[in-house]
């Protein structure tokens, strides 16, 4: 989509005046996300910035009517790469509806194919997507001074992965030539296999049912999944090693780089991977089961636990309208004005939301200008709207489990201020010990670092879970699915993990079918527009006011620290990004995975 | 609201017809042969031809279908 830019004289004059750029549009919300903002040249600084979608799907509008059973058949679509949390994350509000508790070996099962997904899909979206911001070429075009300083820096941890320079792991980034990106398509190959013995098809699981899986439990099936297992572990220790390098390295050589994509440490996680001892999909017991997941619910905020009560996180929940296309829905139907414990259910919870689709002409001078709702959670104390982020996913999930102290696996623990990944001996690498702890800011470097800690901390829980899966095969407990039928009328809420953060899914089913259905996935939350009480979104507030590290000018801008921090949330790469600079001088950038292969 | 198109079905069409068993259906478990009640199976889950001559050698040992 093509915007004209111009020098905006009503803005604050700087030195250089403000320079409109437009990265639009961003990709993975289904190729609808556009950024744009205003430039401070001559301070090197974002002056403002807008996040904007223009892509409508309405799933909650058309799921009415529909049978409950086909939900998650039907929403695992809303995704192209991370359906099957929408498939799970549906089972999960399924199972609470129907008033059921699938057998324990097919709640191992859904585990494992969903470590597989957060194995397949971070490695994919870091090796191959955010590393070609990273990569030796990108580099090379946008900070030289910086490639120089990194062919005379040794990387700290190269006995571990094998690159001797900071320039040398640069290059391996390249696409389609470098090792890494190379290797990384291949690993993305492995755990989608996994993902398939366990789930039936990825990413749009055929074997996922409310009730539990149709996958046929044998020892062979566990045993294929593990070979696969080892195998990513030797790549999983090595590429961990060289994220540390890599991102340390921006931090000492760029001083000054930990406040590009900063915001206020405001972070979601809504949990994965539920433990069938205590799980029960009774929202009556959910704050207890919802702390027993493997990955625990939490919101962080400015460093301090709020809470990790499912229920607390649920009741929370309000969806503001305020710069999005939609009309309010305050004087609509209220389907739930209670939850099972008694407690009042808000108007603008995603339970009672109705969606009233309002198109309109995009307006980013004080009107409304994104498709996008503005999900906020309610501050039980201050009273606040918080936009929680997700950090990307990775970044909420290990900051909450850090400092909740709940989970304790034989290869993953969190001791109450870190996370400790224990991965065993494998082929190619001798038993290595991380430990994850808080960094100091939420900032776009440790979005992405978070990530790489957090395959290992997949890789650690599916080895656990593979364990615990084969002791019920061994103990001839073969039962995968638990029978039900439809009741007539009854509420559901599923919280899990999409792989870029926090998944839930709302249902109210009246008379055998879906009355009210709302999946709330992370970009929502992350990409969402200013909302009613003018708090920006996420991805606004990260890119404003952030500095510029650049070394290029107005002349040849490629916006690479917004780029990168915006990719740091795990949206995805721009497959064409068209900037204009100036008054009416048009700069045509298009930038692809294929980089480097296709020209400009 | 938006305006769309007249639709070729019923949104709220049934997926279920009155008289066909369900998947999901309760009791369908116990229908199902192999299938002890306590969650374990046996032979029978996988094969109808002759199923006691391939079940485990010994009491102590669990019973591994295949697919």
């Amino acid at each position: 989509m093509k915007q004209g830019t111009r020098t905006r004289s009503d803005m604050k004059p700087t030195k250089g005046g403000l320079v409109e750029v437009a990265f639009d549009p961003i990709t993975r919300i289904v190729g609808n996300l556009g950024i744009y903002t205003k430039i401070d040249f001559a301070n090197k600084q974002v002056a403002e910035c807008r996040s904007t979608s223009s892509i409508f799907r309405g799933y909650s509008v058309f799921m009415k009517g529909k049978d409950p059973r086909d939900a998650h058949f039907i929403t695992s679509r809303i995704c192209g790469i991370c359906g099957d949390n929408h498939a799970t994350c549906s089972i999960y509000a399924q199972n609470m509806a129907y008033g059921i508790k699938p057998p324990p070996l097919a709640e191992w099962i859904i585990n494992l194919g969903e470590a597989a997904e957060y194995m397949f899909d971070h490695t994919l979206f870091q090796d191959n997507l955010v590393f070609v911001d990273f990569c030796e070429r990108m580099v090379a075009e946008t900070n030289p001074g910086l490639l120089a300083t990194a062919k005379t820096t040794e990387a700290p941890r190269g006995s571990l992965h094998g690159f001797k320079t900071i320039a040398d792991i640069m290059t391996a980034f390249n696409p389609f030539e470098g090792s890494v990106y190379k290797q990384a398509l291949e690993m993305s190959r492995i755990t989608r296999e996994m993902c398939c013995l366990m789930e039936g098809r990825h990413v749009h699981p055929s074997t996922l049912y409310p009730g539990g899986v149709g996958t046929v439990a044998t020892p062979q099936v566990f045993t294929d999944y593990l070979v696969r297992l080892t195998r990513c572990l030797d790549f999983v220790k090595r590429a961990v090693a060289m994220n540390d390098d890599i991102f340390d390295f921006f931090l000492e050589a760029l001083p000054g780089y930990d406040q590009v994509g900063r915001r206020r440490t405001l972070l979601g996680c809504w949990s994965a991977f539920q433990d069938p001892n205590v799980c029960d999909y009774d929202y009556r017991h959910m704050s207890e089961w919802g702390r027993a997941a493997f990955v625990t619910p939490g919101i962080v905020v400015d460093g301090r636990l709020l809470t990790t009560d499912l229920v607390d996180i649920n009741l929370g929940m309000r969806i503001l309208l305020g710069s999005s296309y939609y009309d309010d829905w305050v004087n609509d139907e209220t389907f739930v004005r209670q939850d099972p414990l008694g407690n009042p259910v808000d108007q603008r919870h995603p339970w009672n939301q109705t969606t009233l689709p309002h198109p309109q002409k995009r307006d980013l001078d004080g009107g409304n200008y994104s498709w996008v709702m503005s999900p906020r959670w309610l501050h039980p104390e201050t009273g606040e709207h918080l936009a929680l982020d997700t950090g990307g996913g990775p970044l909420a999930r290990l900051w909450a489990t850090a400092l909740a102290g709940e989970v304790d696996t034989p290869y993953v623990r969190s001791t109450g201020h870190s996370v400790q990944i224990d991965l065993p001996k494998t082929p190619g690498m001798p038993e290595v010990n991380l430990e994850w702890r808080p960094p100091q800011y939420a900032n776009t470097i440790e979005r992405d670092r978070a990530r790489a800690y957090f395959i290992a901390y997949a890789a650690g829980m599916a080895l656990f879970f593979a364990e615990k899966a084969l002791d019920e095969v061994r103990a001839g407990r073969t039962k995968v699915f638990t029978d039900f039928e439809v009741p007539e009328e009854a509420i559901g809420a599923g919280f899990h993990e999409a792989v870029r953060g926090v998944l839930s899914h709302h249902l109210v089913i009246r008379d055998h079918k879906i009355a009210n259905y709302h999946p709330y996935p992370p970009t929502p939350w992350n990409a969402s527009p200013r909302d009613s009480y003018g708090t920006p979104g996420p991805y606004e507030d990260a890119v404003q006011e952030m500095p510029l590290f650049e070394e290029n000018g107005p002349d040849d801008f490629k916006g690479i620290d917004i780029m990168r921090t915006v990719r740091s949330f795990d949206p995805c790469l721009p497959c064409g990004v068209h900037m204009y600079v100036g008054g009416g001088r048009t700069i045509e950038r298009r930038h692809s995975p294929m980089f480097g292969e296709q020209g400009a | 609201m938006i305006k769309v198109g007249k639709p070729d079905v019923s949104p709220d069409k049934p997926s279920h017809t009155r008289g066909v068993p369900e998947g999901n259906g309760t009791g369908n478990y116990e229908k199902q042969p192999g299938h002890l009640p306590d969650g374990r199976s046996t032979q029978r889950r996988s094969t109808g031809i002759n199923p006691s001559h391939r079940e485990p050698i010994l009491d102590s040992m669990p019973n591994l279908s295949p697919a």
